[in-house]
């Protein structure tokens, strides 16, 4: 390993996996060159070949053919501990390698897919990850672009071998494409793009059973593509004729709505350092202290205007990805419905303010008690009642874009929608979330229009409510799910 | 490692500790010195560090910082602050995770000099005298 992994600044410390990298090298050098030792290893012997391998392989493209004939012929456990550390690499490194380590590195996970190595499922995920929304600069178009070619190519043996990866890369491509067709047009992002729709497109066309296993989500981001040509067809097929998509186990929209989304997929369009980072913030820092770390937050990753688009992953994550315990919540730690809070106050633009707000209350829509978790609705109430004090515009425009949603959402299934946010609205004050709904409806600070929107939208609800109020069941405290 | 509400003031290169650095003013130069003062804390204390030369660029708000062999003493301008000097070293181990607290903020105390013919080395140290602020005058919490 003559060449270095990662472009390391003066004055930073060495990464500990780096290190561990190059010793192993060090120790193994004699080894890596023809002929090989025939003799089994140790099984100690055994990672650090497995290491010094890997260095080199990310370090010196030219002879990395050599080397990895070399991993083929010692491989005795699938390729489980190369590909461990190929996700280590990128989980606490990508950002750092020096370009030609990234090419290699895309070349490597392309023989793993090839030898079907025990975990590559893993592995892609994790590069997935590291593609930053709303980034449109050189490199991490370059990603997109080689993740998704890597797709279209291995499509037959991922669709074989692992195929919930290409779930998974579905929820990304979607989740990019709405930001890549709103940048201006020029041939090389055309070209991405043309890519982008190309594999979701089949996806969506030849396999839509997999896509279904995104829930409702999937819907959520086919709503943000509906000007896109091919996607247009597909929304009026998801509608019209639902039979066309071949699955057994779709007969309509109302059904994706109410089959929930798991936390995975928002985790994938969160790089494993802002994730560290908001949990760290919903872990450890004090309501009232959370100022620098939201400065250092938002510098380090929501620094351009283009970056805002990131806002509504961010809010998905907090609500669906990140549960506190109980010990949290009661605690003096900063909730997360005020980081939302300070996030939505973060965007600049109309469009991505409602999508802020529309991943808050997303779940709000098809809330049912039986699928769904308190959790991911706690926010949104919390954010409204308790913005009421002295951010009381937050109240207003929230409560307003709710009813607005319920009315408009999807005018054909408006039952289903005021189902949904009737038992939302229920369930938090059966579950002692907030004690009663009276701030919102009796409240002076809210508009007369709003608060008559909400009685003509909610009156059976209302009136169950209040009935329950009188038989004055004991609140109980909110517990998180276990 | 040193927690920052144990360090005091002292001539010697006998600092090691681990903090984050939440703000950093503008760098002057004097003749061929760049330095650059910064508030950095940890979980128990903050206090004034002084970047000199390159570490004035190469450290943002936010990061994680390790010292080693750093000193604690009154700078050419008569204030009390924490830097590498030149037998220390400083480098970023980190970014973000760490908690920390802006009260006390060590450069912010007055202290007394030891006194003179004390035989015993505890005796020869500085010992705090007031809180001349709670938290720093020069970077105030935001």
């Amino acid at each position: 390993m003559r060449s270095k992994l990662t472009k390391n600044a003066i004055f930073e410390a060495d990464n500990s996996l780096e290190v561990s990298l190059r010793e192993a090298f060090q120790l193994l050098e004699p080894q890596l060159r023809p002929p090989f030792p025939l003799k089994l290893p140790t099984q100690e012997d055994y990672f650090n070949l497995n290491k010094a391998i890997l260095c080199e392989i990310l370090c010196e493209p030219h002879v990395a053919r050599v080397h990895i004939k070399h991993l083929h012929a010692i491989v005795t456990d699938g390729y489980t501990y190369f590909i461990s550390m190929l996700i280590k690499i990128v989980n606490e490194l990508y950002a750092k390698l020096v370009d030609s380590v990234k090419t290699q590195l895309i070349w490597v996970t392309r023989e793993m897919v090839n030898v079907l190595g025990v975990g590559f499922d893993g592995l892609l995920v994790a590069l997935l990850r590291q593609i930053v929304g709303g980034d449109f600069s050189g490199g991490n178009l370059w990603l997109c672009f080689e993740m998704v070619s890597l797709f279209r190519d291995k499509w037959d043996c991922l669709l074989e071998d692992e195929p919930l990866v290409l779930t998974s890369a579905l929820y990304v491509f979607l989740r990019l494409l709405a930001d890549h067709c709103r940048l201006p047009n020029d041939s090389k992002v055309e070209t991405l793009k043309r890519l982008e729709i190309d594999f979701c497109i089949r996806m969506l066309r030849e396999k839509f059973g997999l896509c279904l296993k995104i829930g409702r989500d999937l819907v959520r981001l086919l709503q943000d593509l509906v000007h896109v040509p091919e996607f247009c067809s597909i929304w009026k097929d998801l509608l019209l004729n639902p039979s066309v998509f071949q699955t057994d186990a779709f007969l309509d929209i109302p059904q994706l709505y109410l089959s929930r989304t798991s936390s995975r997929y928002f985790l994938l369009r969160i790089t494993p350092e802002m994730e560290n980072q908001l949990r760290f913030l919903l872990t450890h820092v004090k309501l009232g202290n959370q100022k620098r770390y939201q400065v250092w937050f938002a510098k380090k990753f929501l620094g351009f205007p283009e970056r805002e688009t990131l806002l509504s992953d961010i809010v998905r994550f907090i609500c669906c990805g990140h549960h506190p315990p109980n010990e949290i919540i009661q605690s003096d730690i900063i909730p997360r419905w005020a980081v939302i809070g300070w996030l939505l106050k973060s965007s600049q633009r109309n469009y991505v303010e409602a999508n802020v707000k529309l991943a808050l209350f997303y779940d709000w829509l098809f809330f049912d008690e039986k699928v769904d978790n308190i959790m991911n609705i706690e926010p949104g109430i919390l954010l409204m009642i308790n913005s009421i004090p002295s951010y009381v515009d937050i109240t207003r425009t929230l409560l307003e874009f709710l009813l607005m949603l319920v009315e408009n959402y999807d005018i054909e299934r408006k039952d289903v929608i005021v189902k949904g946010v009737s038992s939302a609205f229920t369930f938090l004050v059966r579950k002692g979330v907030v004690q009663s709904l009276d701030a919102l409806t009796c409240s002076d600070v809210i508009s007369p229009f709003l608060k008559q929107l909400f009685e003509k939208i909610f009156k059976d609800m209302l009136a169950s409510l209040s009935e329950r109020a009188v038989a004055s069941l004991p609140l109980k405290p909110i517990s998180a799910p276990s | 490692m040193q927690s920052l509400k144990d360090i005091v003031p002292a001539a010697e290169n006998n600092i090691n500790a681990r903090f984050i650095l939440l703000e950093k003013g503008k760098a002057t130069v004097e003749g061929q010195k760049k330095t650059c003062l910064a508030l950095v804390a940890d979980e128990t204390a903050a206090v004034h560090f002084e970047l000199w030369g390159e570490e004035c660029d190469a450290f943002e708000g936010g990061d994680i910082l390790s010292l080693r062999n750093g000193i604690f003493s009154y700078n050419r301008n008569n204030n009390l602050v924490l830097r590498a000097g030149k037998r220390g070293q400083v480098q970023k181990v980190g970014e973000f995770s760490m908690a920390f607290v802006e009260t006390p903020n060590m450069s912010e105390i007055r202290w007394l000099p030891p006194p003179h013919n004390s035989s015993t080395a505890a005796a020869n140290a500085y010992v705090q005298d007031a809180v001349v602020s709670p938290h720093s005058r020069i970077f105030p919490p935001i």
